[in-house]
């Protein structure tokens, strides 16, 4: 057995390709994170305008949410795939052409969100400051829209290239189990196939017509309901791919096994089938939705928390089990077992934790009455970076520095530098992550420049505002600084320096209780993506019909002039031709 | 800078089964973080409907 990137080269390459785009977005989104950590604050507001502040927040959200996470996890997939399975990939000019799809959509959506900063010039007018909600009536440039398409594009192919990987490897091994982390890319895969859908809908159908003139208006409330029934299960795309990493790496590095491989499919079963029709908890203050449908996408949403408290249990239990063996006792006395020492381990346990905290403040946001208090605020702003921001971008982070030499055949540079890295962020984000949620109690709100209005006074339940801002910009600086870290850490890890030794392969243990466990029926993907679909449909028929009746139509304003000027000509010539042939 | 690898230093001191492994540590984390949900549980009262004013914003 070798080093993966020995192996497969080929594959090999890919990946570091995947994870040097993410890197490339993470950079760009954390410099737009300290700008606007500094502007909202008021610590130092003359960088930017005001009015570029919505382009600088547009580009923070694009990159950080969209590309960083996504590029990283499908590199991760491939890497999952592929060892898994044990093959390279079936065709690797497919491989290569998705992820030259993903950068060129990439780059389109980039030059658009860019041209904001530019007010004169050949790109003058071309803007998105639409930000990553990108639903009417804000309107972007159409080459925005197509970006995004055709990056979601490469996103379906690689889903498409990892499922001929595992029909390639079933037809050789009809009796084998699926392996886990091939089950763990198909159903996320799965999920994101139906999850993906809405977004295309509103981008192809409505958003990109619309702004390249073709209507005059689309229904805001639809491309709304539609953006966000991707927009819910979008975080979920960049949550599984961390929970294979805290089900997979963690046990591992903690010198035990997975507890139970059972229990891993199930959560990732729970999770294709109850991630997306969910959305609706988005708007739970959207007039033109009924109350009884938001109850339902609400109802949907606490059924969630399940797959997050199983893995607490699983991930936890798995990693106890590698304190035990190091030789750790008591009730909290194996905590003293672990590896601390490791920044790949101590990166993700502090990721667990804080996403353990942000659980708290989620259940508050998707509560119908509670979220009322909430909505609109910074709380949501504090509850996303502690998820995303920190739950997947210091798992990602934490990770690559177990990962990284698998994929380069070179050791990392320093444990640890990477240990005060991570370290670093997670401090970073109490500070600020903590003082958004305050801040958002005391009223706050989200995307917003300059949060200050004449007849408003922010009252605090207790502390002044002034703490809170204080403790947002010192947080922004201290994640800044960890960013640079992870950065330079990359860059000497990518030099020869000192005698750091070559990567050694090593292979993921086998789990306590395994696949032989876990009841047939979890692998049957097609029952459960059927489920999932009939939920969706439960969801979401009635309430998008109501949004199309009771909303002014397809197209809002527009629609009677497009069925007057298009539809009816078209189909009255269609009855013309028809008559006339059967005449 | 590290010239270890991963393999030598697992620390494994003993290899414990799946029968003989019982992770009642993870029930002691467990249990601390539902009295910790429970408590801000009780907590959202306060906030929620003891504010003295409309709550939406």
């Amino acid at each position: 057995m070798e080093v993966f990137a020995n192996e497969y080269p080929d594959e090999a390459w890919v990946v570091r390709a995947a994870l040097g785009s993410a890197f490339v977005a993470l950079a760009i989104g954390g410099l737009m994170g300290l700008i606007q950590t500094l502007h909202r604050t008021g610590f130092y507001d003359s960088l930017i305008s005001n009015a570029d502040y919505y382009t600088v927040l547009t580009l923070h959200g694009v990159a950080m949410v969209l590309l960083f996470t996504i590029f990283f996890l499908v590199g991760f997939f491939q890497w999952a795939i592929t060892d898994s399975l044990g093959r390279k990939s079936e065709d690797i000019r497919i491989t290569k052409l998705w992820y030259g799809m993903m950068v060129l959509g990439s780059a389109m959506s980039a030059v658009t969100i860019l041209g904001g900063f530019v007010d004169s010039g050949s790109l003058s007018g071309v803007e998105a400051d639409v930000l990553y909600t990108f639903y009417a009536p804000l309107e972007a440039h159409p080459l925005y829209y197509m970006g995004l398409a055709v990056f979601i594009i490469g996103t379906w192919i690689a889903g498409f290239d990892w499922f001929r990987s595992w029909w390639a490897w079933k037809k050789e091994n009809p009796d084998e189990r699926m392996p886990l982390r091939t089950f763990m890319v198909l159903t996320t895969m799965l999920m994101w196939y139906l999850a993906s859908l809405g977004v295309a809908i509103s981008v192809v159908f409505f958003l990109i017509p619309w702004s390249l003139g073709i209507f005059d208006s689309v229904n805001s409330l639809l491309t709304r309901t539609l953006f966000w029934f991707f927009g819910h299960p979008v975080v979920y795309f960049w949550l599984m791919p961390v929970y294979m990493m805290w089900y997979v790496i963690m046990p591992k590095l903690a010198g035990g096994r997975l507890f139970s491989d059972p229990l891993a499919r199930i959560v990732f079963v729970l999770f294709l089938v109850l991630s997306v029709p969910t959305g609706i908890h988005h708007q739970y203050v959207d007039p033109g939705i009924a109350e009884g449908f938001k109850f339902l996408a609400m109802t949907n949403t606490m059924f969630l928390l399940l797959p997050s408290l199983l893995t607490a249990f699983t991930v936890v239990a798995s990693i106890e089990h590698g304190a035990r063996q190091r030789g750790g006792e008591g009730y909290f006395g194996w905590l003293t077992a672990l590896p601390w020492g490791k920044p790949a381990f101590t990166g993700m346990t502090l990721a667990g934790l804080m996403f353990a905290a942000a659980g708290f403040s989620g259940m508050i946001n998707a509560g119908m009455s509670i979220n009322y208090l909430v909505h609109n605020t910074l709380w949501v702003v504090g509850h996303f970076h502690m998820t995303v921001g920190t739950a997947v971008a210091l798992s990602i982070m934490a990770a690559t520095y177990w990962f990284l030499p698998k994929i380069t055949g070179r050791e990392i540079f320093s444990r640890r530098l990477g240990l005060a890295q991570v370290l670093l962020w997670f401090i970073g984000m109490v500070l600020m992550g903590n003082a958004m949620h305050r801040a958002g109690l005391a009223g706050v709100p989200r995307r917003t420049a300059d949060p200050t209005y004449d007849q408003v006074i922010y009252d605090g339940a207790y502390g002044a505002i002034g703490e809170l801002r204080f403790q947002i910009a010192l947080g922004g600086v201290l994640l800044s600084l960890s960013l640079v870290l992870f950065f330079a850490h990359l860059v000497l890890s990518s030099f020869d320096i000192g005698e750091r030794a070559a990567a050694t392969p090593d292979s993921i243990p086998a789990p306590l209780s395994g696949p032989e466990q876990a009841p047939k029926v979890l692998d049957n993907i097609r029952l459960w993506t059927s489920i999932a679909v009939v939920l969706i449909l439960i969801t979401y028929i009635l309430p998008l019909a109501s949004i199309v009746t009771d909303g002014g139509g397809w197209l809002g304003d527009s629609y009677g002039v497009i069925v007057a000027e298009y539809v009816l000509p078209a189909v009255s010539s269609t009855i013309d031709i028809f008559v006339g042939v059967v005449a | 800078m590290s010239s270890e690898t991963e393999t030598t230093e697992d620390g494994i001191v003993r290899e414990i089964g799946h029968d003989e492994f019982d992770p009642v540590g993870t029930l002691a984390l467990i249990l601390i973080y539902f009295v910790i949900i429970g408590g801000l549980w009780a907590f959202m009262y306060f906030v929620e409907f003891l504010g003295n004013g409309p709550t939406v914003v």
